[in-house]
């Protein structure tokens, strides 16, 4: 069980006075894997990989990243030490050049390659004597990247790790995030942009308000979730499609679409049982799921 | 690596004190012996006058009241920075994602700034004495080690405030406006109602000098030395532990 998961969480929560951050999060990260972390802006994502980094202690629950606890500190160290990481907003020692904070990074790792950091640097075009501080945001992220990248890493956690870069840059990071799962690294990331997370990420994880909504392969998803778009000579009430699996139904003249996240054949059965005239079935795109599962969620709450 | 991001990060305000604080005591000591021996007769036949050895020592005297001031107000700016500083501008992530435990960032910080601040002391008091043996009148080594004694054992004191103080508070100019006026209050306050426990009087060496000769005593103020490295070593543990439960 535990070699399998490269992040265990149980019950982890994070309360900030009266304000939950993090509700008894039950998270599991495969091994091997690419795993993304979506969620609205302060879902809380970054609490979650900072309860993780030992950053920030849990308020309640616990959890272990590479099989090391990580309310204990000296775990924690272990941990990082296995662990490459980016944080938001990539923040960097501006009084350092380009070549000090490399070799100052470098120090720390024994899993460092030196042909990878000669490459990236070669890649990023990154000037070795300039101040971080006097980069642009998209070098200075690409600078964060290379020191996470040019490592040999059993985890990588990124926190948002495209904002900030341009498309070409963003395509480079993609392919390095492919490149560095199939030499083995485990990667974990949280973002906003569902269409790059479709393209690499072959597990999903949604957090809305602090818990867990979805965690599930991509596949599965693709596979399972569908909108059935159904036209009736006279539209039938909608309590017929409220069925296990149907999150939402909207409904429009004599037209009915129904999204649902399984069960689509059943509905596609009811709906030829109560004379449909056309049934259209479409796979629904993750950004699509996304939005259904944090409306599901919201309208759950109300 | 630490010690080298921990001198990195205070180079430039290390480097500005220490150019200060020497070109101003080598000036002083200077300028100082050259009056002297200006007004004796004896010094410019070659002779040192006994008579002007005790104005000599009382300007070296004057060169630590001076070099006190300047000394605190170095250390107490290299003591600002630091890990609770790094997050408050948003670049701890990376620091705190170091294979390393909080203890160890804290204490390199800590040793880095002790030898900073032993440098700060060492340093202007050798240049002094280098002066003095140019100019031909060599001042007592004694004295010189006494001095340094005085401010970095002494002192000590108000660089681990610094620290203590830093790893409290995150602001730029909060941190070391709270330690300027810790400093400038304890000096004020303990000279009115405990003049005996007053540290900047321990370092400054106005508990131990002889105010006839300048002389320091050969019997220093180790008591108050002691108590004072004590409450440093307490304040750089205190730091330490609100360092190590400090949330990011």
């Amino acid at each position: 069980m535990t070699d399998e998961f490269v992040i265990v969480t149980q019950a982890l929560s994070k309360s900030y006075g009266h304000s939950e951050a993090v509700r008894a999060l039950d998270l599991s990260v495969g091994r091997g894997r690419i795993t993304a972390f979506l969620g609205r802006n302060g879902a809380g994502k970054s609490t979650t990989i900072k309860m993780l980094l030992g950053m920030i202690r849990p308020t309640s629950g616990s959890g272990t990243v590479l099989g090391n606890v990580i309310n204990d500190s000296k775990e924690s160290v272990a941990l990082r030490r296995r662990v490459a990481y980016v944080a938001e907003d990539k923040p960097l020692y501006g009084y350092m050049t380009v070549e000090q904070i490399v070799r100052f990074a470098r120090s720390f790792y024994a899993d460092w390659r030196i042909d990878s950091e000669k490459q990236l640097l070669r890649d990023c075009e990154l000037p070795l004597r300039r101040k971080v501080k006097s980069l642009s945001k998209g070098m200075r992220t690409k600078l964060a990247l290379l020191l996470a990248f040019a490592r040999r890493p059993d985890l990588i956690i990124l926190d948002e790790p495209s904002e900030g870069l341009d498309p070409v840059a963003t395509e480079y990071l993609l392919q390095s995030l492919v490149a560095r799962a199939s030499e083995g690294s485990s990667v974990f990331f949280s973002s906003h942009q569902i269409s790059e997370v479709e393209r690499v990420a072959d597990h999903v994880c949604i957090l809305e308000k602090g818990a867990l909504l979805m965690d599930a392969s991509l596949d599965s998803l693709r596979e399972s979730y569908r909108r059935i778009d159904l036209v009736f000579p006279a539209l039938p009430a909608e309590r017929e499609f409220r069925i296990s699996g149907v999150q939402r139904i909207q409904t429009s003249g004599r037209q009915m679409s129904v999204f649902a996240s399984n069960n689509a054949d059943e509905v596609i059965e009811r709906a030829h049982g109560l004379s449909v005239v056309s049934v259209n079935v479409t796979p629904i795109g993750l950004r699509d799921i996304f939005l259904e599962t944090v409306k599901e969620n919201e309208r759950a709450l109300v | 690596m630490l010690w080298y991001k921990a001198w990195l990060e205070t180079r430039a305000r290390f480097l500005t004190c220490f150019a200060t604080v020497v070109i101003f005591c080598t000036v002083f000591v200077h300028h100082a012996l050259h009056v002297v021996c200006a007004e004796s007769l004896s010094c410019s036949a070659g002779l040192w006058d006994p008579a002007r050895q005790a104005e000599v020592y009382r300007l070296l005297f004057i060169n630590q009241q001076f070099l006190v001031f300047m000394w605190i107000l170095s250390v107490v700016l290299l003591g600002m920075g630091g890990i609770v500083r790094e997050g408050a501008i948003g670049t701890a992530a990376p620091t705190l994602a170091l294979p390393v435990s909080r203890a160890r960032l804290q204490g390199v910080r800590v040793g880095m700034g002790v030898l900073q601040a032993i440098a700060l002391a060492v340093v202007p008091w050798l240049s002094v004495a280098s002066v003095s043996i140019l100019a031909g009148r060599p001042i007592l080594m004694r004295q010189v080690a006494s001095y340094i004694l005085l401010l970095v054992a002494g002192g000590m004191v108000y660089f681990a405030m610094s620290i203590l103080i830093s790893s409290l508070i995150p602001g730029e100019y909060t941190a070391p406006a709270v330690a300027f006026g810790i400093v400038i209050l304890a000096a004020i306050l303990f000279d009115e109602y405990l003049r005996g426990l007053n540290v900047w009087r321990l370092v400054t060496g106005d508990f131990s000098v002889d105010h006839t000769t300048y002389l320091l005593s050969r019997h220093l103020p180790w008591l108050g030395i002691l108590a004072s490295l004590t409450c440093a070593l307490l304040m750089f543990f205190a730091s330490i532990l609100a360092v190590q439960r400090r949330e990011f």
